[in-house]
């Protein structure tokens, strides 16, 4: 347990940097538009032009919901760039220690401890990151619903709540779920996709050239089985199957390729993995 | 004061390394470097002076002591011999075997004694007095 | 012991290994010598469990490979393997709360006999200083056995004469030490046993003291009949 969280906290260690210029990047992205976009309106509306004369829309009361909206690039930017930089970092947290002047790997895998304790740890480190982005977009929400109400005069807003807000935006709709069920929907496929993400990178570091017709294959067949409860007609009201005996499908095919994978993933590092 | 004699020698790689080392204690004491009852280096710093590995320190050792040219007293460090007889026998062995594989290269040209004699003595007196003034030299500058 | 066993292993469809069978004992240096590409390196990890067999079996102390061994044998790569972004403070510590044999006195030792400066980032180390700082980390490891994989190669001359002066010292000894070289020359006079390897096998295994007793031949001279005879 205690060398599994030095693990975690190593990997946690060597990704601050990145983490932190991802919070960065949105707090700068995502403030920086709100208030621009704010500003514009709100100025218009005291100088009292219309419509036509700014070329935007100006509505009659501004709500933060409304700001989103309108601020949306410069908004689901910064999530979207941080969402491509951790499905990325599920590998390169894996091969950053195999290439460069330092191969790391050969410690971790010469550690007196059982080696699945790296995937775990590995893992619990990219869920952390996940869960950080999380919190932080949570508490900018917060902040930026102040900063909204700092800027515009009490008269020209209408008030709004927190979950109008947070799903006002499709992304920001998924990964701020309302519902415990929902939350477990998207979170669970998510670390079923990080955990077929690993056994992928071992199956290519034990393999090799070989290795990578291995991964591809074996991700096409994990997505192939999630999906096949859907191809067997979740979406059709007239399928043979009742919806909940599709659901129950469903979760089994998830469960089947978590397992799996994480076996997989045990086995090789223990038995096939080479440095 | 240790290192004196030690830090120089340098091994061929035919010959047995700690037959070497064997060979290197006997020049010192037949040359008067080591004396008779004098503490040598243990293994472990002989090994360090000569970078010679421990296990080859330690053969060494055991083979000066089986040819009783080093005592180990229980835990106290190791010492050279006082006993004159093999002391003496050293020196006459390391002459005896210079001067055979002399002998059995220069047997080869068939000189006459006399004339070998004669050019081995002008030979050797150039050469003492060339390396003791080498000697003195270097250690002015020490 | 070291028990290497008919190990056999396919890289690329290259036969790396074919049947590779030796043995390094405690307390005695034994040297592996191959050419570059003679599968020495592949050897050491596959002792360390760094890389599976197709078939063979490699055994320490009557015991298969597996995590409990990594207490009981060091491995000295010939790179880095400390992340660069570390200091050198931050990797001795890291080592030291993995390790249940970490001699932390040692290690003290060996950074001031090397003059290493802890507060350095691994990334900064030059070559020879990467090659001391590997070795540190190796024998600041109470192990019964300890790999090497090319200690002196592609390093400075006074890096090595410094590296070459550990294996005289009690860093060694009492413990069964593997090595691998494809030039002998500095280290002719500090192994016990040579291993020469060609095309995935050992071609020759011997005592180098035997062999300059019974047949006056250097290291190197045997290895000139083997390679080229």
């Amino acid at each position: 347990m205690n060398r599994y969280l030095k693990l975690v906290n190593m990997e946690i260690h060597r990704f601050r940097y990145i983490l932190a210029s991802l919070m960065v990047v949105t707090l700068l992205s995502q403030c920086g538009s709100l208030i621009w976009t704010i500003q514009r309106v709100v100025s218009a509306k005291e100088k009292g032009l219309t419509q036509a004369e700014v070329g935007f829309a100006i509505p009659k009361f501004l709500s933060f919901p409304w700001a989103i909206v309108n601020t949306k690039v410069w908004f689901i930017l910064p999530i979207l760039l941080s969402i491509t930089v951790l499905v990325l970092y599920s590998m390169i947290i894996w091969y950053r220690d195999w290439f460069g002047r330092s191969t790391f790997i050969y410690r971790l895998l010469m550690l007196p401890s059982a080696r699945w304790v790296l995937y775990v740890s590995k893992l619990t480190a990219i869920l952390t990151f996940v869960f950080s982005m999380i919190a932080f977009q949570l508490v900018l929400l917060v902040g930026e619903n102040m900063l909204f109400k700092t800027i515009v005069p009490a008269g020209m807003r209408t008030d709004s709540t927190f979950v109008e807000a947070s799903t006002i935006i499709p992304v920001l709709d998924t990964l701020l779920p309302k519902q415990f069920e929902q939350f477990i929907y998207s979170y669970g496929l998510g670390i079923i996709g990080v955990i077929v993400i690993f056994t992928a990178v071992l199956l290519e570091r034990s393999y090799r050239r070989l290795g990578i017709l291995y991964a591809i294959g074996y991700s096409a067949a994990c997505v192939g089985v999630i999906l096949s409860p859907f191809i067997l007609g979740l979406d059709r009201s007239n399928s043979y199957w009742y919806p909940s005996e599709i659901y129950t499908m469903e979760l089994a095919a998830c469960l089947l390729i978590s397992v799996i994978s994480v076996c997989l993933g045990f086995w090789l590092l223990r038995k096939k993995i080479t440095v | 004061m240790m290192n004196e004699g030690w830090t120089s020698v340098v091994f061929n790689n035919r010959d047995p390394v700690y037959l070497q080392v064997v060979r290197h204690f006997k020049e010192q004491i037949a040359t008067g470097r080591l004396k008779a009852g004098q503490v040598i280096p243990s293994r472990r710093e002989l090994g360090a002076l000569l970078k010679i590995n421990p296990n080859t320190a330690q053969k060494a050792y055991k083979e000066m002591e089986e040819q009783r040219l080093i005592i180990t007293e229980g835990n106290s460090p190791s010492r050279i011999t006082e006993e004159a007889a093999i002391l003496r026998a050293i020196r006459s062995e390391l002459i005896e075997s210079a001067v055979e594989s002399f002998v059995v290269s220069v047997r080869r040209i068939d000189v006459p004694v006399d004339e070998l004699l004669d050019l081995v003595r002008t030979k050797y007196v150039e050469e003492r007095a060339r390396t003791n003034q080498a000697e003195e030299g270097g250690s002015i500058h020490d | 012991m070291i028990e290497v066993i008919d190990v056999h292993k396919r890289f690329r469809g290259r036969k790396v290994l074919n049947g590779v069978s030796f043995t390094a004992e405690k307390g005695q240096i034994t040297c592996l010598i191959g050419i570059n590409g003679a599968g020495k390196s592949t050897i050491l990890k596959a002792i360390m469990g760094l890389t599976p067999l197709k078939s063979g079996m490699i055994r320490i102390d009557d015991a298969p490979v597996g995590p409990a061994m990594y207490e009981k044998v060091a491995f000295v790569p010939d790179h880095l393997t400390t992340p660069t972004g570390m200091r050198l403070s931050e990797g001795i510590q890291f080592m030291k709360d993995f390790y249940r044999n970490w001699n932390d006195v040692r290690a003290n030792e060996l950074l001031a006999f090397f003059k290493l400066d802890r507060t350095e980032r691994v990334g900064n180390l030059s070559k020879g200083m990467a090659a001391k700082y590997s070795l540190l980390l190796g024998l600041s490891q109470d192990t019964d056995y300890i790999l090497m994989d090319e200690p002196f190669s592609g390093i400075d001359m006074f890096s090595r004469e410094i590296i070459a002066e550990v294996f005289s010292t009690d860093l060694i000894e009492d413990r069964g030490v593997l090595l691998t070289t494809h030039e002998i020359d500095d280290m002719e006079h500090l192994i016990d046993q040579a291993v020469l390897l060609q095309n995935g096998s050992v071609q020759l295994a011997f005592d180098c003291e035997e062999m300059r007793t019974t047949e006056g031949k250097s290291v190197i001279d045997v290895m000139r009949e083997v390679y080229t005879g």
